[in-house]
């Protein structure tokens, strides 16, 4: 029995809409997950540079241990370990609004936070003490110089990986379907399931990914380009 | 412009060569060939197939095979064959099995005329039927009582579909396999978790606390487990059932499902007249 | 409260079962990460290597082959080597074959790109003086900028091989029992989740972190320049 392809599964019967379904779960989950790990990102990273240890402290047990654990174990801790330990209304009220969603943002944000926390703080530590120097020199309070100093210059070093990062995380999303969560990946599973059409499915679902991957990169760097400061040619970050 | 060509031309890469290879296999010939069957089976569905508390995989399903479709199969090809278990739950199954991925799928699955049109079916080898699994004490007593309620079922299960058909308002939640459901029950995530009702006696049996637990509800859909295999192989077919009614004629089947539903097995369930008369009317007696 | 005794009954399965792939289940974190990780990085250099090639029918597939399993989830990889391989090739094949070569397609990628900048890093100057000595392009890229373009990219391939050992969980989706899928198994059974997967957390965070300090040190040694 040769495979047929049959291309229509793909918007007849409920192929379409699951997979419109999942591509806005893929956004959701990815966009609230982003905005949690940016917070907590900025926080930890920040706080790795204040001259008070215990936040220091903190700050480094929370991005070594966070990051160096697989994202799917997280999933798994936060979905099925965390809950039972929460107080019963809590519980009740997560059960009621998509539990697996939040721990599956959870797990998402609180991991690539702390990932963030490694490129911010690589953001904060290349630019030279000169810059801080010069602006305590000009009258500026500390706060003032991080401000509207060192952060602006900060955030330009940074933009690259932290896009190379955004992506990470929105290809990580892909991660959540083992709890149950309805984003893309799970969606094309679905309807794998109830069509029997593998290749179909997953050539759908791995087009849209290919998309939402490529115009986001598309529009990083241009507003990469739209905000850099001519003459601030250092770069910063790597890979992973 | 060079990002959007490099997505055509993967797509077309994709397709391309998959269109040619796809050729018909011959499942005995190939057994023959490695010398290995490989089936797909659950890992959390007690007493059928399962881990066990010495972390072995085993089960009723996985005894069938080893004890009366391995050797059907062996006497069939003319060598011994071993056993090969990978783990098939009820959204992967059918395509495990489309894909070569696994000639068998022997554990929990029903025998549907719709599932027909994609896959084979073995001979019966189990009669059971969908309930619910409950706290006790709930106000689920059955079908008629889920409606507006939170209910657990795994993903691509018959049970799943007939909720959804029967009841419309019901909450239904699909989870990729058993162990998730009801470790959803058991946090107070679903109000009720629909499966067979034999499954939900092996997991309330080897749940913590089983006595917090009760099986609801009158047969909502009738379940003969089969085992499945690809469509378009009667040579295949026939040497798997004839293990089955081997198993049925001499007697070994009853033996099997003595060790694991009789009165001393894992999950004491005596077979009723009508079940045994059922599975026996197979063969033609 | 906290059920320890669920790990130590396990922590055979868990650990040598699960994490060194020593047992009755086909499977092994470790088992599966090491050729991974070697296999990866060696098709990692020939598609880095391809990417930088001035020759198009070389370069344009290694651009298409790394902007493609870089804009794609791993977790979708993995479906399609499931779904696909034994397909094309009639006959299942164990899920180890399935996850190893998965990663190792999809790894090579990331590591082609660290190639190729590490490739890149090393000054002009280099190249233009092996030239200028007669090395022909082929030996000078063995002798003078492959060994000093390894030395560069050490901190990113350790980054990148700590990512690849992380996403070895990910074969637990189809089966292949390895750390984290041992602790599924037991979860399903004993219903701990709390305690499992915290341990396996601290488990595979000794391993990483182990890997990552082991980083900093080769970062620390003194390079030629």
């Amino acid at each position: 029995m040769s495979y047929q392809f049959k291309w229509s599964v793909l918007w007849s019967g409920q192929s379409g809409h699951w997979l419109l379904q999942g591509l806005i779960t893929t956004l959701e989950l990815s966009a609230l997950a982003w905005l949690l790990a940016v917070v907590l990102g900025i926080l930890s990273g920040a706080l790795r540079t204040v001259p008070f240890k215990p936040l220091r402290a903190a700050a480094v047990f929370y991005v070594e241990f966070f990051r160096n654990v697989p994202l799917l174990v997280w999933m798994f801790f936060w979905y099925f370990g965390v809950p039972p330990l929460l107080p019963r209304g809590v519980q009740d009220w997560l059960f009621d609004h998509g539990a697996e969603f939040w721990a599956g943002m959870l797990a998402l944000g609180v991991y690539h936070g702390a990932r963030m926390s490694e490129v911010i703080r690589s953001g904060i530590l290349a630019i030279p003490r000169t810059q801080f120097e010069a602006s305590v020199a000009m009258g500026l309070s500390v706060w003032q110089a991080y401000r509207l100093v060192i952060v602006p210059i900060a955030l330009r070093l940074i933009v690259p990986p932290i896009t190379n990062e955004s992506l990470n995380l929105l290809k990580n999303s892909s991660v959540a379907l083992t709890i149950s969560v309805a984003e893309l990946t799970f969606q094309t599973r679905q309807i794998e399931t109830y069509t029997a059409r593998a290749v179909e499915a997953l050539t759908a679902g791995t087009l849209i990914y290919l998309v939402l991957c490529v115009s986001i990169a598309w529009v990083m760097s241009s507003l990469e380009r739209r905000y850099a400061i001519p003459g601030l040619i250092a770069r910063v970050g790597g890979p992973g | 412009m060079k990002r959007g060509l490099v997505v055509l031309l993967a797509l077309l890469l994709m397709a391309t060569p998959l269109a040619s290879a796809f050729a018909q296999s011959q499942t005995l010939d190939k057994i023959k060939e490695a010398g290995v069957l490989t089936i797909g089976t659950r890992t959390g569905s007690p007493p059928f197939a399962y881990i066990n508390k010495n972390n072995e995989w085993v089960g009723f399903t996985i005894d069938l095979v080893e004890q009366l479709v391995i050797p059907a199969i062996s006497k069939e090809v003319g060598k011994p064959i071993k056993l090969t278990k990978k783990e098939s739950t009820p959204p992967t199954r059918i395509p495990l099995l489309n894909s070569n991925s696994v000639d068998l799928v022997a554990g929990t699955m029903t025998d549907t005329p719709e599932r027909r049109q994609s896959v084979d079916f073995s001979l019966t080898f189990f009669l059971t039927g969908a309930q619910f699994l409950v706290k006790k004490g709930s106000p689920i007593h059955g079908i008629n009582d889920i409606a507006g309620k939170r209910i657990a079922s795994q993903q691509g299960s018959t049970n799943a579909k007939i909720i959804r058909e029967k009841v419309p308002t019901a909450q239904l939640r699909e989870f990729p396999d058993q162990p998730a459901a009801f470790q959803a029950l058991l946090q107070g995530q679903v109000d009720a978790y629909t499966n067979d009702g034999i499954q939900l006696y092996g997991l309330k049996a080897k749940a913590p606390n089983p006595a917090d637990w009760e099986v609801v509800g009158d047969f909502f859909s009738e379940e003969p487990y089969g085992m499945a295999m690809r469509k378009g192989e009667p040579k295949f077919k026939q040497v798997v059932d004839a293990g089955l009614k081997q198993g049925f004629e001499s007697g070994k089947y009853f033996e099997i499902y003595d060790k694991w539903f009789g009165p001393k097995g894992e999950l004491p369930y005596p077979m009723s007249p009508q079940v045994k008369a059922y599975l026996l009317k197979q063969i033609g007696k | 409260m906290l059920d320890l005794g669920v790990i130590v009954h396990n922590f055979k399965f868990l650990i040598v079962q699960g994490f060194f792939g020593l047992g009755s289940f086909a499977g092994g974190t470790l088992r599966l990460a090491i050729p991974a990780i070697v296999l990866g990085f060696a098709l990692g250099i020939v598609v880095g290597l391809a990417r930088l090639a001035n020759a198009a029918w070389i370069r344009v597939p290694a651009v298409m082959y790394v902007e493609f399993f870089r804009g794609v989830p791993l977790v979708m990889v993995i479906f399609w080597f499931w779904f696909i391989i034994p397909q094309l090739l009639g006959l299942p094949l164990p899920e180890y074959g399935i996850a190893l070569t998965a990663f190792v397609i999809f790894e090579a990628a990331y590591f082609g790109e660290i190639v190729r900048a590490g490739v890149q890093s090393v000054p002009r100057g280099q190249v233009e003086a092996a030239r200028a000595l007669g090395l022909s392009g082929a030996k000078a890229m063995r002798y003078v900028i492959l060994p000093q373009a390894l030395r560069n990219m050490v901190p990113s391939l350790v980054t990148q091989m700590i990512v690849l050992f992380k996403d070895t969980s990910l074969a637990s989706i189809i089966g292949y029992v390895d750390l984290t899928k041992a602790a599924q198994i037991v979860n399903n059974r004993e219903i701990r989740p709390f305690e499992l997967y915290l341990f396996i957390a601290v488990v595979y965070w000794i391993c990483t972190y182990s890997m990552s300090r082991m980083a900093r040190r080769l970062e620390r040694r003194p390079t030629t320049a």
